[in-house]
């Protein structure tokens, strides 16, 4: 059943709301996955839900539905009209006439959805053959999945703005174990687009199992600070928390790193970092979930904080333009952040290894919810990675941590690698970090 | 909601490549949201989950599905598409549908559905005051009641019409504290499946308010924790997410039954020291992480993990047990009908022992007390773990002396379970969410005082001197 939107709008103009919203999302996906050369699950993913606020005695009132029949704007209008009435805040509540400009476009290539499922699921096939074939010590493929999805949103409200995007993408995952003499490691790989002809096979398997049997043989280190190398990966998951200070409302209401922080130094000058969602990749958007258009700017620019992330709410606090990092779930907005870039330096990574005596190279953090504090900037976290000695990649070190601070760590930059990798779970283009001490623990 | 018959045709389309199992899962969800922050009420909404899931297995694999169309055609549709993955002949034909009651165990006088949202403000404003009053340092504080009344209706090719209903809530407390240069953070989240009754009886939410608004501001002044291996005390209720993380998860059959987990095979071997025994019961009343049935309509357990350090049995969902032949343990759980369901912890929890948890203070010279653990993640494969420590002391000499922070705690499920050398009679339940395959659920960890030796405590403190 389709949403009657022209109703919800009349609805609730004849109930007094002042503005309304509405995004609608619908989006359809195919996955399965392969374990021991049979299809061992395949999924089919067919939905619709609509989210809706709206503005009445100057409160936000919201909901969100995935019924849809003729009771559906009834129910909508009601729930807004309840929720609304609760409220006791006095921060500006907005519902956005729309920018000046958008720059509109999709992410979406109908021709993925032209390859046969059939095509697909051999790859699946092959990367789990590849695998076994690839080394004796690879003793299990847990599994190895593809799915993709298509995806569109309409945003529209009481004030005749409407915007539209229409995505695609698709992504494989594979995750395997190694075993040598009673030791077992694991690791798993993501690749994500949205031209499946970008993929291949073979340097998906070759970079998926030789990181992890490089892992084979792990020691704990002596615990003491070292030098540091983090990989795009670990550079990244860092860089973001770090950055989740930007929240303009965290900093209105005490509670942000970066509190008085607007055009000063809060990491080392070798630090520039762009939000740019208008990238085309599977992160592209260009509107936020408040309707505000999407541009792309310097967050951090050698080292000087250039902007916090503001809402439509915590932008009209400041008195300034909302910045388009407005996201939501149901009611409120909140700040976030976007496709990230991370301008890369001028060494290689091997370069910045050869640099170091004694240090250690990171390659995986664990635990980032409980071991992160991001508030504070405290982190200790569950880590795996190498000894770098004389310069060259030694030993494999596993269940160690690596402590400290997000703001002396970014200030303790030493170098930013030339080595830029994007990053799907990263949401990010980064390279690697050189940092000049971190506190490790092992032995 | 499609009729006897129309599920009879939508079984039996699903069934009519090869498939010799099939179940429809239909969910209907209410959820109210409310939270103060500062003092005023600044969110509400209501949200209404609707959807349907087709499951179709054959032997070990299966195929899934969902959709928001819950109408024949809509299911019939999708039942047909998902039957496409198997190209065999109709092996089972389901003739007719009987309907199985669930006897509700879990009594609720007031239904937190029926609550007006100005009643849940009410109780929890005054638990909000307390955060916000307790220290100049305390610069934020929010509060929020949540609740959910989910109608599930389950129809499966062994012939059953199954309903279930169910109703959570939980109360949110949350505080920051700063000096200006640091932040600390505390947190307390109170569930229950029952109504406002037991909030309003039960739970002593100003108590709580208190200790959250008490830990961050000691965290505040809190040196940096040590590193290094050290004896290690953990807090009895929440305290017991390392036995969840470091090794309730690698018990369930998703990872057991293919081989990844450290514990495959170790049935009636001892895998913990022989002071721990551990359950996982879905059944206790009004518990935050019981159901009735699960979500594939089996009936709830009480399952012994652990005996006396010897593994009892494992947690299996229906595929998990056809993988290992074993019957399933009704731990087959879902976040919603969007997720295939899959074997799942509900409330898991160590035995009580024998220590008083003074005692086992007392008996500690030099090491760290883990009053309140954050959270972590384990890696089945390897059993490696994680948790962050949100608060926690040093023991000097058997006494508990100055607060330290950032600690986090790391070592390997087979390790930590058979270092554990002392287990208190104090256990607790704590509530809170997990994440897996199957998405998040409600869940209780739960533990008395425990002692480990020698466990790696990661921290930005030097050396535990």
């Amino acid at each position: 059943m389709r949403f009657n939107t022209k109703k919800f709008y009349e609805l609730a103009k004849s109930r007094g709301f002042e503005a309304a919203d509405l995004v609608i999302s619908q989006g359809h996906s195919l996955s399965a996955s392969v374990y021991h050369g049979e299809i061992e699950s395949y999924s089919e993913e067919n939905t619709i839900d609509a989210t809706a606020r709206g503005i009445i005695n100057g409160k936000l009132g919201a909901c969100v539905t995935e019924k849809f029949d003729s009771d559906t704007v009834n129910f909508m209008i009601d729930s807004i009209e309840k929720t609304a009435r609760v409220i006791e805040t006095t921060d500006p509540v907005i519902i956005f006439k729309g920018s000046e400009k958008y720059r509109r476009g999709n992410y979406y290539d109908k021709s993925l959805f032209e390859i046969p499922f059939e095509e697909k699921k051999k790859i699946l096939f092959e990367i789990e053959k590849k695998l076994f074939a690839y080394d004796k010590r690879i003793n299990e493929v847990a599994s190895v999945s593809y799915s993709e999805s298509c995806s569109e949103e309409t945003l529209t409200n009481s004030y005749g703005l409407k915007l539209k995007i229409k995505k695609s993408d698709f992504s494989i995952v594979a995750q395997i174990t190694v075993k040598e003499k009673g030791e077992i490691r694991s690791d798993y790989e993501v690749f994500a687009g949205n031209n499946l002809k970008e993929f291949d096979v073979d340097a998906f398997v070759k970079s998926l199992a030789d990181k992890t049997l490089k892992k084979l043989g792990g020691t704990q280190c002596e615990s003491k600070k070292y030098p540091v190398i983090l990989n795009p990966e670990c550079s990244a998951t860092l860089l973001r928390a770090f950055l989740s200070s930007t929240n303009a409302e965290d900093v209105q209401k005490n509670s942000s790193l970066f509190i008085g922080k607007l055009g000063q130094q809060i990491a080392s000058k070798k630090l520039t970092v762009t939000e740019n969602p208008l990238a085309k990749n599977i992160f592209f958007n260009y509107f936020d979930d408040e309707g505000v258009a999407i541009t792309k700017k310097d967050i951090v620019k050698k080292g000087v904080l250039q902007t916090y992330l503001y809402t439509l709410e915590t932008a009209a606090k400041d008195g300034v333009e909302p910045t388009g990092n407005g996201y939501r779930g149901a009611g409120k907005a909140s700040a976030g952040l976007g496709y990230i870039i991370v301008k890369p330096g001028r060494k290689s990574e091997k370069e910045l290894v050869s640099s170091i005596k004694e240090g250690v190279y990171i390659t995986d953090l664990e635990g980032l919810h409980a071991g992160m504090n991001a508030r504070s900037g405290n982190f200790s976290l569950q880590a795996q990675g190498f000894m770098i000695r004389d310069g060259k990649f030694s030993e494999p070190l596993a269940l160690i941590t690596v402590s400290g601070n997000l703001v002396e760590m970014f200030n303790n930059i030493k170098d930013v690698g030339s080595n830029a990798k994007f990053l799907v779970q990263g949401r990010a283009s980064c390279p690697s970090f050189s940092i000049k001490k971190l506190f490790i623990s092992g032995k | 909601m499609p009729s006897k018959s129309a599920y009879l045709n939508i079984l039996n389309t699903a069934l009519s490549t090869g498939g010799d199992y099939a179940e429809i899962y239909i969910e209907e969800k209410i959820s109210q949201a409310v939270s103060i922050e500062n003092g005023k009420v600044d969110a509400s909404t209501v949200g209404k989950t609707y959807g349907a899931g087709i499951r179709i297995l054959q032997g070990v694999n299966s195929v899934y599905g969902y959709t928001n169309e819950v109408t024949t055609k809509g299911l019939l549709k999708l039942a047909k598409s998902l039957s496409n993955s198997f190209n065999g002949k109709q092996v089972l034909m389901v003739e007719s549908l009987k309907t199985k009651h669930i006897k509700n165990n879990h009594k609720i006088l007031e239904p937190l559905s029926e609550v007006s949202s100005e009643d849940k403000i009410n109780y929890i404003r005054p638990a909000e005051k307390v955060m916000h009053k307790y220290d100049k340092r305390i610069v934020r504080t929010k509060s929020g009641f949540m609740n959910s009344k989910s109608v599930i209706t389950i129809v499966n090719s062994n012939g059953f019409i199954i309903h279930d209903e169910k109703e959570r809530g939980r109360v949110i407390l949350s505080c920051i504290a700063s000096d200006g240069e640091k932040y600390e953070s505390a947190f307390e989240g109170p569930g229950a499946m029952s109504g406002f009754e037991h909030f309003k009886n039960n739970v002593d939410i100003v108590k709580l308010a208190n200790d959250a608004a008490k830990a961050a501001i000691s965290m505040l002044s809190a040196k940096d924790c040590p590193s290094g291996k050290m004896t290690v005390v953990i807090g009895n209720g929440n305290g017991g997410v390392i036995f969840h993380e470091a090794c309730g998860h690698s018990l369930e059959a998703t990872s057991v039954s293919k081989n990844l987990s450290v514990f495959s095979q170790k049935l009636g071997t001892q895998i913990a020291s022989p002071v721990v025994s551990a359950v996982d019961d879905g059944t206790i009343t009004n518990a935050w992480g019981s159901n009735n049935i699960d979500d594939e309509g089996n009936k709830t357990e009480r399952t012994v993990l652990i005996e006396n350090g010897i593994l009892k049995n494992y947690l299996v969902d229906i595929v998990g047990g056809r993988r290992m032949n074993m019957r399933p343990t009704g731990c087959g759980r879902r976040e919603s009908y969007k997720y295939e369901p899959t074997s799942r912890m509900s409330n898991t929890y160590i035995c009580n022992g024998k220590s008083t948890p003074e005692e086992i203070i007392k008996a500690t010279k030099l090491g760290l007390y883990a009053k309140t653990l954050s959270g972590g993640s384990v890696n089945p494969a390897t059993g490696e773990f994680n948790f962050g420590c949100s608060e926690a002391y040093i023991i000097r000499d058997g006494k508990i002396c100055e607060p330290v922070r950032g600690a986090s705690l790391i070592g390997t499920g087979g390790e930590v379970l058979m270092n554990i050398d002392m287990v208190g009679n104090d256990c607790e339940r704590s509530n809170g969410m997990c994440g897996s395959v199957s998405g998040f659920i409600p869940v209780d960890i739960g533990q008395p005082t425990i002692r480990v030796q020698n466990i790696l405590v990661g921290g930005n403190g030097g050396e535990l001197k």
